[in-house]
Parts: structure tokens; C-alpha cells; sequence
């Protein structure tokens, strides 16, 4: 039986952990220059509480082609990069759910739910529910449905508090949101919306990666300037509090 | 298999075309089609050549298969599986002979060109193990440890396959042209070069990812401080694939110092490479 450590150690030779600073957006961890928020958060509407990348997924580098090929390739490629995907997430949160929890204002989250995929046609077996409903130990007593695509006309990566709408009413409940890729962050924001509608308490998210294009702007010499290997013992919301 | 326009395409785009292979690989995988990317990189420029320039192409092509070199885009089913999921995938392979599903279940075994003889003994030993438990040998058709996992891989009546640093129509070293030939009938020979390329220094850096990157791990078996196996070792890692180094090599800084990154195993006998890879790769939970 594979463990967690074995299947994700060997991410951290390419995974880069977003930290917060001058010139980084407030929300996504986005490189900026000189503006609190990137172009993108600052257009969007900020439902989030706290937003945890756990790496930067930089576009044609090796995390990059995980995300895609687990969604994508199929049969047993995508078999495995899914279940290590599954096992960089589950240890992302063994070690900073607290974080993210500290960061949004809770003790703790009671649910879990996932973004639903922006077409409705492939929502209903989406690969990161798999991953966080079925293999993520830390979150699959959790887990549960909450949205679904709505009927509503949505361009891809536009903000629309109508693109999802709940299953249920909730009551105030704190709720973690996972997605696997953070690009203009218009799909989890929606996502956060729709549950903040429905009655959830303080809504946050996690992403395995966000994503940047290397040659964007100063990307290249900001990427370049983060410490590696990627260290498991630090994440995007506990790196300011540390020692 | 795809169409022979869109190989074409593909051979057209790759020739002309601005940006890196890994980015046209992501483009053609993204559109399902090169002729579809060629239509929309070509539409900036002026499109009343393109015909003629695909015409002629599809003519070159049945030129290299008449010679034995089939095509193989990263759209075609042919095109190894494990190899689609890395980041460095070449968009296009040539091969001799043929590539099989079951090579899907391989490991690479690399290792110095001057190797000792107890190098050439663990190598063939390695091989020899790998075909038991029904994996393809892997490796470069370079000279010493390459050509002793190839030999050992084909007298046990297994799959070999191997990624060559220099265009089809060359055999490098010379003296192994034969071996290539042998390997072509058996398995498979491939190679991301166009047929003519010759050898150059940054053809086989290249090819080790390929290597590397159609296999479930990299085994590396003897190596200088010079080597290329280094290379591969660096570019396994890169794409999360496990390395395997033998622990004699131990003796060397290099291997100590890649000894204490992730996803590198110290090994001391073949099954320790074949019981982490079944580990690895088991489709079974995960677990704490």
C-alpha cells in the first residue's frame, strides 16, 4: 500500500510554495507590482475568507501536466497522477489545515465540498470529488456535495454568484473549498458565493496549484526566487507566523 | 493512429514553428488536431503555401515508412502512455520496430559507456530481473551498461526499447548498429530526432528525458561524474519518476548528495527496484 510521504515527496522537486510579501496579491498569492491585489482579484468579487495555493503550477512545468493529465489522459496515467495528487493534498492538510482554519476565524471545518466543474456536462463525475470524497483520509468522512452547476449561461473564467447554485440550505456552518487549479480564481469565488447564498458561514479554499505562466511580466525571476526544495513544514498562511 | 495530414501537420508546425515542442505538444493535445494549430499559428503569416508544403510532407513521410520509420504524435495511441503524463514529451517520435501497450510497464537501466565488468554484470542481472516480473528494459543503446541491459532484456526473450540521441538513420556509437537493427525487429528503437540528425551535445540530454519519461523509474547503475546518467537521474526527478541508484555507487559524492533528494532509492539487489516500483504504482488506498 502506497503512503502519503512516498507518493508526494517527490512533488517537492517541482512544486513552489506561494508565500505572502510586497508585490504578492492578498487573495491569490498572484506576483504583482507594487498593487495589493492582481488585476484578476481586483476584478473579482472576494467571497473567500482565506485562500491557500499549496504550490504555484507554473504553465508546461511538471505540476502543470499533473493537473491536466489527471482530468485528462485517462486509464492508468491518470490513475496515477490522481492518487498522487490525492497524496499532496492529504498531506497539505494534515499539516495546515490549521491554518487555514486559524486564517479564516474557525476552530474548524465540519464540511468539505469541491468546485463543481464549469461544464455541466462533466459535473457529475468531476476528478477532484473523487480525490477529496474518496481518497483524502483528512477529508472524506467530510465531504459532501453542496453544488451543483446552475442552468445559468456563464462564460469559462468569469465570476458569476449564479454560475453554482447549493443542493441544501446550510446554517452558518464553516465550509472548506477544494479545487485543484487556481487561474483567475472565477470558478472558486462563484463556488464561495453560491454556499455564502445558501446560508455557510466563512467560506475558504485550497488549491493544489496556482497556476502562472513563466514568461508573464517578472514571473520567471519571482518563481526563481523561491526557496527549493518545497518545504511541507511551511505553507502560504503559516509562513508569516513562524519562527 | 492519426491521419497522415495531421502527421504532416505535426512535422510542418514543428519545423516552422516559433515556440518550443512542449508548448506545440500542449497545443495539439488541447485542439485534438495539429492541422487545426498549423491553420491558426499559419493564419498570422499567409496560408496559399501551406497545401503544397503538406502535400510534399505527407510524400516525405511515406519516404521515412518505406525505410521502416513510422510516425508517432502525441495524439496517437501508439504513443507511449507513461511518457504523455511529463511535462518535457517530445510532441513527436520515431520508431523502428514497434511500440507495445505492455512497454507501459518498463524501467530504464542506464549507466556509464566504460563500465566495469562488474557494471556489465549488475546491468544484465537488472534486466534479467525486469523481464522475469514481465517489465520492458529501457535504456539508450549507448555502449557498456546501455548495450549490456539491451543484450541481457533480448536473450531473455523480453521487450527492450530503445531512445536514441541521434536521428533513425544513424547508429551511434557505430559498432552498435547492429544491436539497433536487432532491437528494431524485437522491440522497438525511437527517437525524437528528425531520421537524419546527427549526434550533438544537446541530443542526448534530450533524449534522457524521454527515456526517463516513457519508464516507471530510472535505474542507474554505474556512472562518473561526467555522465549523462546524472542527467537522467536530475530529469527523472523533475517529472516525479523514482531513481534507483545501486549502492556501490554510493562511493561517489554526486550519488550521495543525490541520494538524499526525494523520490531516490538506494537499492542493493533488483527485486528492492521492482517491490518499490509495484509499491508505487499499486492501485490499492492510500495510506497515512
Amino acid at each position: 500500500m502506497p503512503s502519503v510521504a512516498e507518493l508526494s515527496s517527490p512533488y517537492e522537486n517541482f512544486m513552489l510554495g506561494p508565500r505572502p510579501g510586497p508585490d504578492v496579491c492578498v487573495v491569490c498569492f498572484n506576483f504583482t507590482r507594487g498593487y495589493e491585489r492582481c488585476y484578476a482579484c481586483s476584478q473579482n468579487e472576494d467571497w473567500l475568507a482565506a485562500l491557500a495555493p499549496i504550490s504555484y503550477s507554473v504553465g508546461l512545468e511538471q505540476l502543470h501536466r499533473a493537473l491536466m493529465g489527471y482530468k485528462r489522459l485517462g486509464g492508468e496515467v491518470a490513475r496515477r497522477l490522481t492518487v498522487e495528487l490525492a497524496a499532496v493534498l492529504w498531506r497539505y492538510l494534515a499539516g495546515h489545515e490549521h491554518c487555514v482554519a486559524r486564517a479564516t476565524g474557525v476552530s474548524a471545518f465540519g464540511l468539505v465540498t469541491t468546485v463543481p466543474s464549469g461544464e455541466r456536462g462533466r459535473d457529475s463525475a468531476h476528478p477532484v470529488r473523487h480525490i477529496v470524497g474518496d481518497l483524502v483520509g483528512p477529508t472524506r468522512e467530510r465531504h459532501e456535495r453542496l453544488l451543483r452547476r446552475s442552468e445559468l449561461e456563464v462564460p469559462p473564467r468569469t465570476f458569476d454568484v449564479g454560475k453554482f447554485e447549493a443542493v441544501r440550505a446550510l446554517d452558518g456552518e464553516p465550509v472548506l473549498l477544494i479545487d485543484d487549479t487556481w487561474t483567475t480564481g472565477a470558478s472558486a469565488q462563484s463556488a464561495a458565493a453560491a454556499l455564502r447564498r445558501a446560508g455557510a458561514g466563512p467560506v475558504s479554499a485550497v488549491v493544489i496549484g496556482r497556476h502562472l505562466n513563466r514568461e508573464w511580466h517578472e514571473n520567471d525571476t519571482r518563481l526563481r526566487g523561491i526557496a527549493r526544495p518545497f518545504d511541507w513544514e511551511r505553507c502560504a498562511l503559516c509562513a508569516t507566523s513562524g519562527p | 493512429m492519426a491521419s497522415a495530414l495531421d502527421t504532416a501537420a505535426l512535422v510542418v508546425l514543428l519545423r516552422r514553428g516559433r515556440r518550443s515542442p512542449q508548448a506545440y505538444a500542449e497545443l495539439v493535445e488541447e485542439a485534438g488536431s495539429a492541422v487545426s494549430v498549423l491553420e491558426r499559428d499559419e493564419l498570422q503569416r499567409s496560408l496559399f503555401d501551406l497545401d503544397p508544403d503538406l502535400d510534399a510532407t505527407v510524400s516525405e513521410i511515406e519516404a521515412w515508412e518505406a525505410r521502416g520509420i513510422q510516425l508517432v504524435g502525441v495524439l496517437d495511441p501508439r504513443y507511449p502512455r507513461n511518457l504523455l503524463a511529463v511535462h518535457d514529451r517530445p510532441p513527436l517520435l520515431f520508431v523502428a520496430g514497434s511500440l507495445a501497450p505492455e512497454d507501459a510497464r518498463s524501467i530504464a537501466v542506464i549507466g556509464s559507456r566504460r563500465a566495469s565488468a562488474e557494471g556489465i554484470a549488475a546491468a544484465k542481472e537488472i534486466a534479467e530481473h525486469l523481464v522475469e516480473h514481465g517489465y520492458s528494459v529501457i535504456s539508450g543503446l549507448a555502449a557498456g551498461i546501455d548495450t549490456s541491459a539491451h543484450r541481457a532484456a533480448l536473450a531473455r526473450g523480453g521487450r527492450t526499447v530503445a531512445v536514441i540521441g541521434t536521428g533513425l538513420l544513424h547508429s551511434y556509437p557505430p559498432q552498435n548498429a547492429e544491436l539497433q537493427k536487432l532491437i528494431a525487429t524485437e522491440g522497438a528503437v525511437a527517437s525524437q530526432f528528425w531520421p537524419q540528425a546527427p549526434p550533438s551535445r544537446r541530443s542526448f540530454p534530450m533524449r534522457n528525458a524521454v527515456m526517463s519519461g516513457i519508464s516507471l523509474g530510472t535505474v542507474i547503475v554505474e556512472a562518473s561524474l561526467t555522465s549523462g546518467s546524472r542527467i537522467q537521474a536530475r530529469l527523472a526527478l523533475a517529472q516525479g519518476r523514482p531513481v534507483f541508484l545501486l549502492e556501490a555507487l554510493l562511493e561517489q559524492e554526486w550519488a550521495q548528495e543525490l541520494a538524499t533528494r526525494a523520490g531516490t532509492h538506494v537499492v542493493k539487489a533488483p527485486r528492492e527496484i521492482t517491490a518499490t516500483v509495484e509499491r508505487l504504482t499499486a492501485a490499492e488506498p492510500l495510506s497515512a
